[in-house]
């Protein structure tokens, strides 16, 4: 089996040969930028700096070399631009506030705030207030909140609609460059976007110079209960926006693609949830019902559904609205519990993550501790396929190599024992 | 006079507007500004915990309660410090060094005023020396530190390693909370409780409150 294959058999729930494995093919499924570079040291590879293609969580691009010497079997189809509206071209050093020299896109402009925080414009520019923080000694940007004030009569819903139109026909031929480049080696996943309703890191829009309608996050929260109509009025023209692009852009890459990135809108806690299913079926299935269906009617994607925390309450109803995959299967959350969620909804979601806890066990656990944890998983959720391997969510900033490096053996440890024939005796 | 239970149940349903209209009509009836938050608010703050445990009130309705709560506690909170009322506890609460998501934490703060609480929100990306000035200089009696980073984690052990260089340690209660802290976390890098929301954190900080008055 090749890398494609592989993961297809999983995804078709089949066993396939091995385990296979993402990094680096979404936002949620990542290596902070310093990670990759101490993993590139690690495994010999050439020396250069990492290229930083996801500047809001500073992610670093897991290149060819290090997929291979990884063994990922996946490869990300991104949009053209990134989260601060610029586009990921024209790379230039940054050095980092640690000091790791890093290349970002040349749209990546920053200013120094008051008390040295570095302060990110959008489409790099100055004369746009910033959109992103990151404290001086800090690993990530977090969203500025930019609010116009709220007068309920004045509300628009186009105002919160700046950030959907149709697709520019560059970004068109980007998608269409990216898909054919991922070639059939690997399998590949796709984040197109425009299809997330109401995912709370795109409310601010980071990447619109001056955004107007509810873009600060308590306030957002507030009106899924206040202004419920209004929501309903913002996805449904979101998701007609999403569909007609959907639609150009299935006919520019069509099965080059594997899995399609549909949201990543949060509705699980630590130890709760968001919100109720009640209104998790009257706000959001709708509409994420319609975005599956037309992708199941007329491609042969999976739809990726990435959920932190909580979520088995909604297991059921995201499988109903038709998604595939479930991201990023955070066991540490209530409920959450890896082998009853393999038993209860293994034959219908795949489920991409849940590898190992990157709260706990991989950063502040020991490289054994790594070990076992990656490798019962593993003997969880691979059964009979329904599984890619990735840790929970992003491989996070000073995270100790030793314990990377002993989850990537984990895993081929894993493989190496027999994978299914091993873990059915 | 003023139906008071009006209060109780525009909090409890998130009704800004009303709390405080009928907030105003009891004080210009010289009703108890005190007896206001003890019987009225705090209850209904109270019931809003409650409904937020068993799952009934969500996020979305938690702030939306505790606006409601905010804006009526802020027409009487200027009469209560003219009587010298004393709140139950003073908080100083912030995400510390290095974090900058003040979510959870200003859910806290704001749960934590409803509880009848004298809350100092210090922010987000607060230095150590920020939450000892709080302490040595306006009287905090428990320090609230909030995290989502696991990167930034080890900023609650400098805090309280600087409280405790500061000599003011014995002085306050610390309390953690935020996604990845857990309370085996909580007890490596001695802090005296962990709450698992903005709910068990003014429990937690009740109970502070009362250990210490036994003390």
């Amino acid at each position: 089996m090749n890398c494609k294959e592989r993961v297809c058999a999983a995804l078709a729930h089949q066993e396939p040969d091995r385990v296979p494995i993402d990094f680096g093919g979404t936002a949620v499924t990542g290596i902070h930028a310093s990670a990759v570079a101490a993993l590139r040291e690690w495994y010999g590879l050439a020396k250069r700096p990492v290229k930083v293609h996801e500047p809001y969580q500073m992610l670093g691009m897991v290149e060819d070399d290090l997929k291979e010497a990884m063994g990922i079997d996946v490869t990300g189809i991104y949009s053209r631009k990134t989260m601060f509206g610029f586009p990921n071209q024209d790379w230039k050093m940054w050095r980092m506030p640690d000091g790791l020299e890093v290349l970002v896109p040349g749209g990546f402009v920053t200013t120094t705030g008051a008390n040295g925080d570095i302060l990110i414009h959008p489409e790099g520019d100055v004369s746009a207030p910033p959109s992103g923080r990151m404290p001086r000694d800090g690993y990530f940007f977090d969203a500025i909140v930019r609010q116009p004030p709220i007068e309920d009569e004045q509300l628009k819903v186009e105002d919160n609609l700046e950030e959907f139109t149709a697709i520019a026909e560059e970004d068109l031929e980007h998608l269409r460059r990216e898909a054919a480049a991922a070639g059939s080696g690997r399998a590949a996943i796709a984040s197109f976007g425009g299809t997330a309703f109401g995912d709370i890191a795109l409310v601010p829009a980071p990447f619109l110079k001056h955004p107007k309608g509810i873009r600060d996050v308590a306030e957002w929260y507030v009106s899924t209960a206040t202004r419920r109509e209004f929501i309903h009025r913002i996805f449904d023209r979101q998701s007609e926006v999403a569909l007609a692009n959907l639609e150009r852009i299935h006919a520019a890459v069509g099965d080059a693609v594997d899995v399609m990135f549909v949201c990543g809108t949060d509705f699980g806690t630590q130890a709760s949830a968001f919100c109720s299913v009640k209104t998790f079926r009257d706000l959001y299935f709708p509409y994420y019902k319609r975005i599956n269906d037309w992708v199941h009617r007329h491609t042969k994607w999976r739809t990726f559904k990435h959920s932190c925390g909580s979520v088995e309450r909604f297991i059921p109803s995201f499988i109903e609205a038709g998604f595939d995959v479930l991201n990023p299967v955070q066991c540490s959350a209530a409920g959450m519990e890896p082998r009853q969620l393999k038993e209860r909804f293994g034959n219908c979601l795949t489920f991409w993550g849940g590898g190992v806890d990157t709260q706990k066990t991989l950063p502040f656990g020991s490289p054994e501790e790594v070990r076992r944890e990656v490798l019962e998983r593993c003997g969880i959720f691979s059964r009979g396929g329904g599984f890619v391997f990735n840790t929970i969510h992003n491989v996070q900033a000073r995270t100790p190599l030793r314990n990377i490096i002993a989850m990537v053996e984990a895993v081929h440890e894993f493989n190496r024992a027999g994978g299914a024939e091993t873990r059915h005796s | 006079m003023s139906d008071l239970q009006k209060l109780y149940d525009a909090i409890l349903d998130g009704d800004a507007k009303t709390a405080a209209a009928v907030t105003k009509e009891a004080l210009a009836e010289d009703a108890d500004p005190m007896g206001l938050v003890t019987r009225y608010m705090v209850p209904a703050m109270d019931e809003v915990g409650r409904r937020f445990e068993c799952e009934e009130y969500f996020v979305p309705e938690l702030l939306i309660s505790a606006r409601a709560m905010k804006g009526a506690l802020e027409l009487i909170r200027p009469l209560l410090a003219a009587r010298g009322e004393q709140p139950v506890g003073r908080v100083a609460i912030g995400t510390v060094k290095g974090d900058l998501h003040d979510i959870g934490k200003n859910l806290v703060a704001s749960m934590l005023e409803g509880g009848g609480f004298e809350v100092m929100d210090l922010g987000a990306d607060v230095a150590p020396d920020k939450f000892v000035a709080a302490v040595e200089e306006r009287g905090a009696n428990i320090v609230c530190l909030s995290a989502l980073l696991t990167v930034t984690m080890p900023a609650m052990k400098t805090t309280i390693d600087a409280l405790e260089s500061a000599g003011v340690r014995g002085k306050v209660k610390v309390l953690v909370g935020g996604a990845p802290v857990t309370p085996q976390y909580a007890s490596e890098i001695g802090a005296d409780g962990y709450g698992e929301n903005a709910i068990s954190a003014v429990a937690l900080a009740r109970q502070m409150v009362a250990q210490s008055a036994q003390a």
